[in-house]
């Protein structure tokens, strides 16, 4: 049985529905991210878990037991937010054993877990000063250890490492990952940002207007994204997608021609119009490669490599190249594209053909 | 070389000049002149020409039992009535802050005191309070305790100005309270009732701590405002009976405006000055003590 499910849960704020019926089930020790873009409804998700919204219908349930109208308190679970939300007055001892010392738990206890946590968290030498005194990957690193002294069934994350700088972020993720790994704590960790989300998950659920696009592990998401909408999510930079026709085993559009693998020209047959989709990684030397001429309009070189950012027709196209690829601007130019790594959709409903 | 920066320097006199001519002659001159005649024995009706008396009028305030009791009676005011406009007003604000029912309305009504000026405010508490004809007096009576003389016994006329006060500027201290409640992070309450924090304790040890330097200047704002206390108890009681309800500036408005008498009235208005700051600095000295723990 699922440690964490939402069944058919619905948010509505007034006549907005932010959340049309939801399902999720997440298995005891899971790391989940919940990653879309803004206003996708990830963070009300989030929230109705944590009971600090109340699901307009349908029921959730942690650990087996229901708690769809339960007050936060009663849900064992515990938040780390993105400002941080620490006690301002409080030192981080405080801050770290202050829910234990309103609960009651007897001091010996408390400063065991408080040292613990602080040990894991690297935050000994910080445990007598006020968040103020305290840099902001500082901050965040106690409020993780507000919540995991806790030992809730569930953690949530609510963008922790968004006010972090890039660099600090990088290692955060890390830290928060391992730690997980470590505590074997059901974790779900909402996030804007794609890399985050591959990178630390077991298991992304791609979120869209309040709709699961897709749930997977990072891996099946980049490989087979089952519609555009992920498909254009996961993956920098971002997947190109050209509208072609798909006659003879071939994929057409304007006068070039791309040869389709063999199992893709069976389970595509003649079917007119479709979205091609590859991704500007794929257009390399392979096996199976097919030649795209294109219009380029601009280079960025990056160090490993180089992107060439263009035009076939009125279609904008990003190509990742070799940084020794020879490619002038408004000199048409020609790359090979892995036709294994061809992705296609139906242009009506949008879904992985 | 030396000449030039002697001349700079000068030139830095003269533009400095008319701003100093300025604050000399609206502000400190009168405090001067007011200083002086404070060490003057002087009376305008009937007539009696200035006499330098030293701290004559200081010792006079000092040894006078009219002045203890004026000393006495407004702080007893001030204290009682700040205290519960503090409490009160924390509580309005704290109500109002988590929507009670009817929320929008309450924010206007429970302002309408504090837009009141004090003088009528005190006409319509001696309406109130009227022993014969007061609404006050009329509900006493049904429960059998009628004719209560609220406005001529001196422990209940000192109540009625406590009440008074407490009515009108309790207002003041829920408006600045709320603006304080509404400026705290919210997500910090957020984490504290995901961490299953009941709410009192989330008051007692998060909303008091952080709005503690708030508080400390509202009650202070209130503490400064409620030593200058005249017009209500100047015209629901003048000060009586006798001068059982009479308050340090009303104290200086009787011998300034009834006696004539000057130096005493610059004496006394100097004294009060002294008061106030005494009281500012203790509470504010004791009032570090308790932030700096929380800061």
């Amino acid at each position: 049985m699922a440690h964490v499910a939402l069944k058919n849960v619905t948010k509505r704020f007034g006549s907005v529905t932010v959340i049309p019926p939801l399902d999720l089930e997440i298995e005891e020790g899971e790391f989940i991210v919940l990653v879309g873009p803004s206003g996708c409804g990830k963070t009300t998700t989030l929230r109705m878990l944590a009971g600090l919204e109340t699901a307009t219908s349908g029921e959730i349930s942690i650990a087996g037991q229901e708690v769809t109208h339960a007050r936060p308190g009663e849900r064992d679970c515990a938040m780390v937010f993105q400002n941080y939300a620490l006690y301002p007055h409080m030192t981080v001892r405080d801050n770290i054993g202050y829910a234990m010392r309103v609960h009651g738990t007897d001091k010996a206890t408390i400063d065991t877990r408080v040292n613990d946590a602080a040990t894991l968290l690297g935050l000994v030498p910080l445990l007598d000063r006020k968040p103020k005194n305290l840099s902001g990957g500082q901050r965040q690193r106690v409020a993780i250890g507000r919540a995991l002294v806790r030992q809730p069934q569930v953690f949530l994350f609510d963008e922790p490492l968004s006010n972090l700088d890039a660099k600090l972020r990088v290692e955060m993720r890390t830290e928060i990952k391992l730690l997980q790994r470590r505590l074997g704590t059901t974790t779900v960790y909402v996030t804007h940002d794609q890399v985050e989300a591959m990178t630390m998950a077991d298991r992304v659920v791609v979120m869209n207007a309040g709709r699961i696009e897709q749930a997977a592990d990072p891996i099946t998401l980049y490989e087979h994204p089952a519609n555009r909408f992920v498909a254009n999510f996961i993956g920098s930079p971002a997947m190109n997608f050209l509208t072609a026709r798909i006659e003879n085993g071939a994929a057409r559009f304007g006068d070039q021609s791309l040869a389709l693998t063999e199992e893709d020209a069976r389970r595509l047959g003649d079917r007119g119009e479709v979205i091609f989709g590859i991704r500007p990684e794929h257009m390399r030397e392979a096996e199976q490669a097919a030649a795209l001429t294109f219009m380029p309009d601009a280079v960025e070189p990056l160090g490993p490599h180089t992107l060439v950012i263009g035009r076939v027709g009125d279609t904008k196209l990003t190509a990742q190249v070799d940084p020794r690829f020879g490619v002038t601007p408004g000199t048409m130019c020609t790359v090979q594209v892995d036709m294994t790594q061809a992705h296609f959709f139906d242009p009506e409903s949008e879904a992985r053909l | 070389m030396a000449q030039t920066a002697g001349r700079g320097d000068s030139i830095k006199h003269a533009f400095i000049g008319p701003a100093f001519l300025v604050v000399l002659v609206v502000t400190l001159f009168p405090l001067i002149y007011a200083l002086v005649i404070s060490f003057q024995a002087i009376r305008l009706v009937p007539p009696l020409p200035p006499r330098f008396v030293g701290f004559g009028n200081y010792a006079e305030i000092l040894s006078s039992a009219r002045f203890w009791g004026s000393m006495w009676t407004t702080s007893v005011i001030v204290f009682i009535s700040v205290a519960f406009q503090y409490v009160i007003g924390f509580a309005l604000a704290l109500a109002l802050h988590h929507n009670v029912a009817g929320a929008s309305l309450y924010r206007v009504t429970f302002l309408l005191p504090m837009f009141l000026a004090p003088v009528c405010v005190a006409l319509i508490a001696r309406m109130v309070f009227h022993p014969y004809l007061g609404p006050v007096n009329d509900a006493m009576g049904m429960l059998g305790a009628g004719n209560i003389p609220f406005l001529t016994e001196p422990n209940l006329a000192i109540a009625v100005l406590i009440t008074i006060e407490i009515w009108q500027w309790t207002p003041f201290v829920a408006l600045l309270m709320l603006a304080g409640l509404q400026s705290l992070p919210g997500e910090v309450f957020e984490a504290a009732k995901v961490d299953n924090i009941p709410a009192w304790r989330r008051f007692r040890d998060i909303t008091f701590p952080m709005l503690l330097p708030l508080s400390v200047a509202v009650v202070f704002i209130r503490l400064i405002e409620g030593f200058k206390v005249i017009d209500t108890v100047f015209v629901l009681t003048g000060g009586g009976p006798g001068t059982a309800t009479e308050t340090l500036t009303l104290f200086a408005y009787n011998e300034g405006f009834k006696k004539f008498n000057l130096g005493m009235t610059s004496a006394l208005s100097f004294t009060f000055l002294i008061v106030v700051i005494v009281f500012g600095t203790l509470y504010l000295a004791a009032a570090q003590r308790v932030t700096r723990r929380y800061a």
